[in-house]
């Protein structure tokens, strides 16, 4: 087995190689080199949209239909969406945009860093000034990542949604600022901005944040950003995970070890499947 | 049998004779004198206002029973109400009441407490709770120490093997939150007369930096003492901020716009940790989320952390996040939050530890040895807070409460020792 260490370094190595160059001519923005422009105030657009701008498709909720048209088999799932959050957590390091994982996700990062292997959702949130930051130099690019064991690479694309700029929950069509897509396979992680609640902070909340999909949350609960790695790849955690674990899935589900027909080994610290598990000890 | 309406106006006379016409003053005999001659026309018998209440009671006394009837019933409850002895016993049985009411609260919601406590402990409702907290693959995270053992030369020792010289008596000091507050902690340091060559160590349980007025100057001193200390949630806080910082290339100067984006808590925070320097930095990051201290003679294990352990999970299986801010616990799965309203997290460790003392009683010579002393602060809401196995020690000190210390020496002598603070929050 590759080491976690040399997996990041190599797929890095590789990002900053082909992808970028091929993305964007010569030059590389950075969220460093463009923050003066990104760390402002944001004003909301007013109007909600009348019209959802991500659909799912027809045959996965979990499937963008613009690049596939069927589900792949149960036993490839997990082994796509790893490289899915692998390739997203090196795209978003290297050019500097603030990113962490959440909901389902942070949970299967709390049980054992890895993916759960009967989740097909993964969840992670970006800052405000990263959604704009994102829009403004790297929507619909396309980042070319040649994997280990995968003849040809695959692509990946960043779509923005273009009704970010609205920041109120009652846009219930677009929840999801932006999308991560693997184009050969049509998987894709979902992407929403973390962002001040204006409404909140007026009434006595001054950390209150906010995201489109009526989650709230504190800015100290979120910040400052814990480092941990997750399917082998650097990523970031929000700082009181525990506490955010427990208030959005109670606290069963940081103690139950089976989940879904899975059961977690306490030894090995893998969630086996409790069908083949019972079908071993017979 | 006497009927009611017989018997009332009865035991009304007697009683108003009693306690009544007894403790008034000095027209007491000329009233009892009339009573006996009762041929004299009533009217005599009036003297001013004050008598007169009293005086229809007699009249009514020597007149028929049917006759009184309807008034007599008003009458003798206003006159009972206001004779001094019942409203003493009203009194004295209203009191008691309550006070039995009060108590029987307080005992049965302690017996439930006792009862929960225990039921979450008992290792057959294990399986109810479905799995017990401490079962995942922990997380690593950069520059976090999880466990440190303390040099075991510096942990007092058996009171036998002391008395063979007297320069090998150690002391522990355990300091808690600090937050800062330089002053107080100087002054605490004199008044436990801390000596480091005399075999004095000192420990800190976190929190030693933000709020208060010298941060920098507390971390100075704990380094210049030598002192041992842990990670609390705010040394987490503000050393993730400062890697924050220096990533992103403003760990010297602020940026222009950075009074505009955050709020004076925020501010606070960037600015400490721009104002500690690489070498602090490094001390703080080497203080670990649980220091273990190891066996103390009649003490058995002792352990520091900044808020709290869960029971029965290794040291090294704990979540660092929640060791750091934990004040209550779940008592189904002893997932523990840093939510106030709750049970105490210290009340279930308490009372686990007391259980796995007294199965060992009979068993060890030293039943101390297995069982383990949490030393920690971070609940200045509760203040001070001692038990057996617990010993909470933040009591508010830069909130103007005090500073605590708690003093481990050779035998597991233990004795509290406190000084007095400024509110600096106010200032």
């Amino acid at each position: 087995m590759r080491s976690p260490v040399t997996g990041v370094l190599w797929l890095y190595g590789l990002l900053l190689a082909t992808t970028i160059s091929e993305v964007c001519g010569d030059t590389k923005p950075n969220f460093m080199s463009v923050r003066k422009n990104v760390t402002k105030e944001y004003k909301s657009e007013r109007e909600i949209p009348k019209e959802k701008y991500f659909h799912e498709s027809d045959f996965g909720h979990h499937y963008d239909g613009r690049y596939a048209n069927a589900s792949l088999p149960d036993t490839e799932v997990i082994s796509y969406l790893s490289d899915l959050i692998q390739t997203y957590f090196t795209t978003m390091n290297a050019i500097g945009g603030e990113t962490w994982i959440m909901h389902g996700t942070l949970l299967a990062w709390w049980w054992n860093q890895k993916l759960f292997p009967w989740d097909d959702d993964l969840d992670v949130q970006i800052s405000e000034p990263t959604i704009h930051f994102l829009a403004e130099y790297y929507n619909m690019t396309e980042h070319h990542f040649d994997l280990p064991n995968v003849d040809g690479g695959r692509t990946y694309m960043l779509e923005v949604n273009p009704n970010y700029i609205v920041k109120s929950e009652r846009d219930t069509l677009n929840k999801i600022d932006a999308r991560w897509i693997d184009m050969s396979s049509g998987l894709f992680i979902d992407i929403t901005a973390v962002r001040k609640d204006e409404a909140k902070r007026l009434n006595g909340r001054p950390e209150a944040l906010m995201c489109k999909d009526k989650h709230s949350y504190d800015e100290s609960d979120i910040f400052p950003l814990r480092d941990s790695f997750f399917e082998g790849v650097p990523v970031k955690i929000p700082y009181a995970y525990t506490y955010i674990l427990e208030e959005e899935y109670g606290p069963r589900a940081l103690t139950r070890t089976n989940f879904y027909g899975y059961i977690f080994n306490e030894q090995t610290k893998i969630w086996e499947s409790a069908t083949r598990r019972s079908k071993r000890s017979l | 049998m006497t009927s009611p309406d017989d018997s009332y106006p009865r035991d009304f006379e007697s009683n108003s004779a009693e306690n009544d016409f007894h403790p008034t003053t000095t027209h007491h005999p000329s009233y009892s004198n009339q009573f006996a001659q009762n041929t004299r026309p009533l009217i005599d018998s009036a003297r001013n206002g004050w008598q007169s209440r009293d005086t229809g009671g007699f009249q009514r006394g020597s007149s028929s029973v049917d006759d009184i009837k309807s008034p007599g019933w008003s009458q003798m409850a206003l006159s009972v109400a206001s004779a001094p002895r019942f409203r003493r016993c009203v009194m004295i049985y209203t009191a008691l009441f309550i006070f039995v009411c009060i108590g029987w609260r307080m005992l049965s919601s302690r017996l439930q407490e006792q009862n929960s406590l225990l039921h979450s402990l008992d290792p057959t409702s294990k399986t109810e709770r479905v799995g017990s907290f401490g079962a995942n693959s922990l997380p690593q995270f950069d520059g976090l120490i999880q466990v440190h053992t303390l040099d075991p030369d510096l942990v007092p020792r058996d009171l036998v093997g002391v008395d063979a010289g007297k320069s090998s008596q150690k002391r522990l000091i355990i300091v808690g939150d600090v937050h800062g507050c330089k002053e107080e902690l100087v002054q605490l340091l004199e008044k436990v007369s801390f000596n480091q060559k005399g075999g004095d160590h000192l420990i800190f349980v976190g929190d030693l930096i933000n709020k208060g007025p010298d941060s920098p100057g507390v971390v100075d001193l704990a380094r210049q003492l030598s002192a041992s200390s842990v990670r609390g949630n705010h040394e987490d806080r503000i050393l993730l901020l400062r890697q924050e910082l220096a990533k992103t290339k403003s760990l010297v100067t602020p940026d222009d716009d950075e009074y505009s984006r955050f709020d004076p808590r925020e501010l606070g925070q960037r600015a400490l940790a721009r104002s500690l320097s690489d070498e602090q930095a490094r001390w703080l990051e080497n203080c670990p989320v649980i220091l273990n201290v190891g066996q103390v003679p009649g003490m058995g294990q002792v352990v520091v952390v900044h808020a709290g352990l869960v029971p029965g999970v290794e040291l090294e299986k704990q979540d660092p996040s929640s060791v750091m801010t934990m004040r209550t616990i779940d008592l189904d799965t002893h997932v523990p939050s840093p939510k106030k309203k709750g049970m105490n997290w210290a009340k279930l460790f308490d009372k686990h530890q007391s259980k796995l003392y007294s199965s060992l009683e009979t068993s060890t010579e030293d039943s101390h040895v297995n069982t383990m002393t949490v030393v920690y602060g971070h609940d200045a809401a509760t203040s001070l807070s001692i038990r057996t196995f617990t010993k909470g020690l933040d009591s508010g000190c830069v909130k103007g409460g005090k500073l605590t210390a708690l003093v481990i020496e050779n035998g597991g002598k233990q004795s509290i020792v406190q000084v007095s603070c400024r509110d600096h929050l106010k200032e």
